[in-house]
């Protein structure tokens, strides 16, 4: 096994259990469409609340989407093959949440005009956003790796992972979300969306070796 | 030094959920040797495979790969080891091909397709695993043997729901693979019929 033919075996499986991604994909757009038919269409309420509403759907999409990234590997024995194939597992862990985090955000990025205009978005905001997403997205990922990781041999981990995971993205969710009324109020927002970067990269320096330690003790 | 001692096992102490499978369990490995491991079930052979191969840690005890410690640091073992597990690895959303391509990307297709004629798989090379039934899927996960270039083999009841046929074709693999300065551990609970082995038997 090299790191190639990892990431080639990764990204076929990702196609071809995109059903996985996909229902990830229909929560957070059903989320976003549902919660102004469930509490106000107005323009007078959506344009502050957008934000808000496209944040906790993708986080529950990414939620939904990281818990069962190790269950089939861990099923089928991979897992413990990736362990002992002598490469590095932390990069190993890194490529496969760095492919996952792709089929996800892309086609979340490209939904995101249309939700925009649909939620009222304030126009100045909408890169804001889209920046939030694209530097805040990747701590959810790794973050939520690790827990997937941890309850990987547990047979009903999903409620366990939300309650070990939730208060990590805590801080991700405030300042991406912070960063969005800052700039819809014409404030600086440029130091808001660095903590997110610095969030991003301890998670990116930390996660890996915490997922592999994670794994390592699952398949224990 | 074609006969000199490969992997030497000293003092393994093993223990799972607060009970000991083995204490001071020390043994070499031979290049050319095939050692097979017998026991009961639950004395442990599949854990001692496994932290041979690295996935589980000893509680106490050293590993030497060619006279180097590598009790902490695998990379070197693992870099020489095969470990097929009781779970195949073979990944059901893939194809057979796409399977041995993951793990043998070095193999030309030449190599492949005579590794998979010889398991009678060729019909099979485009058919995802999921299909497969269970022997089948076994074969897949043995056809690594033909195409890896490894030189000790750990194998966790290789010849689990293979059919006779199968079990032979394995052998035979297994010979030619210690005939040429191979070593392999093996747990089974049936007769080796044209292998000669070592045996170890773990205590209850």
């Amino acid at each position: 096994m090299t790191y190639l033919s990892f990431i080639k075996a990764e990204v076929l499986v990702l196609w071809r259990r995109k059903q996985n991604v996909f229902n990830a994909l229909l929560f957070f757009l059903m989320v976003v469409i549902l919660f102004p038919l469930g509490v106000n269409p107005s323009a007078e309420f959506l344009a502050p609340a957008a934000d808000g509403i496209v944040w906790c759907a993708t986080l529950l999409a990414v939620l939904m989407a990281t818990e069962s990234m190790f269950k089939e590997d861990y099923a089928d024995g991979s897992l413990e093959q990736l362990i002992i194939s002598g490469l590095s597992l932390p990069l190993l862990m890194l490529l496969k949440t760095t492919a996952q985090w792709l089929v996800v955000l892309l086609p979340l990025l490209l939904m995101m005009p249309l939700l925009a205009e649909m939620l009222y978005l304030p126009d100045g905001s909408f890169w804001v956003l889209i920046a939030t997403l694209v530097i805040g997205s990747p701590s959810l990922f790794l973050i939520g790796a690790i827990g997937a990781a941890l309850t990987v041999s547990l047979k009903q981990g999903a409620i366990l992972v939300m309650l070990l995971i939730l208060p990590f993205y805590l801080p991700v969710i405030i300042f991406a979300t912070s960063a969005v009324r800052a700039a819809q109020l014409g404030l600086p927002y440029l130091g808001l969306l660095a903590i997110l970067l610095a969030i991003f990269l301890l998670s990116l320096v930390i996660a890996p070796f915490m997922i592999a330690i994670a794994i390592k003790a699952s398949t224990n | 030094m074609q006969s000199s001692s490969f992997l030497t096992i000293s003092d393994l102490w093993i223990e799972r959920g607060e009970r000991d499978l083995c204490k001071s369990l020390s043994f070499d490995v031979q290049s050319g040797d095939v050692l097979r491991i017998l026991g009961e079930n639950g004395t442990g052979k599949s854990s001692l495979l496994k932290v041979v191969a690295g996935i589980l840690s000893p509680l106490e005890g050293d590993i030497f790969y060619k006279g180097q410690e590598v009790t902490e640091k695998r990379q070197i073992l693992q870099e020489n080891t095969l470990y097929l597990g009781h779970s195949a690895g073979v990944k059901k959303a893939l194809t057979v091909e796409e399977n041995l391509r993951w793990y043998c990307p070095t193999s030309s297709s030449n190599e492949l397709h005579s590794a998979l004629n010889t398991l009678g798989l060729l019909a099979f090379s485009d058919s995802f695993v999921s299909t497969l039934s269970a022997g089948q899927t076994k074969r897949v996960a043995l056809s690594r043997l033909w195409l890896s270039k490894q030189k000790l083999w750990l194998l966790d009841e290789p010849f689990a729901s293979l059919d006779t046929e199968g079990a032979s074709i394995l052998e035979k693999r297994i010979a030619q693979h210690t005939a040429l300065g191979g070593a392999v551990m093996l747990t089974t609970h049936q007769d080796l019929l044209s292998l000669q082995s070592r045996d170890i038997c773990l205590p209850i």
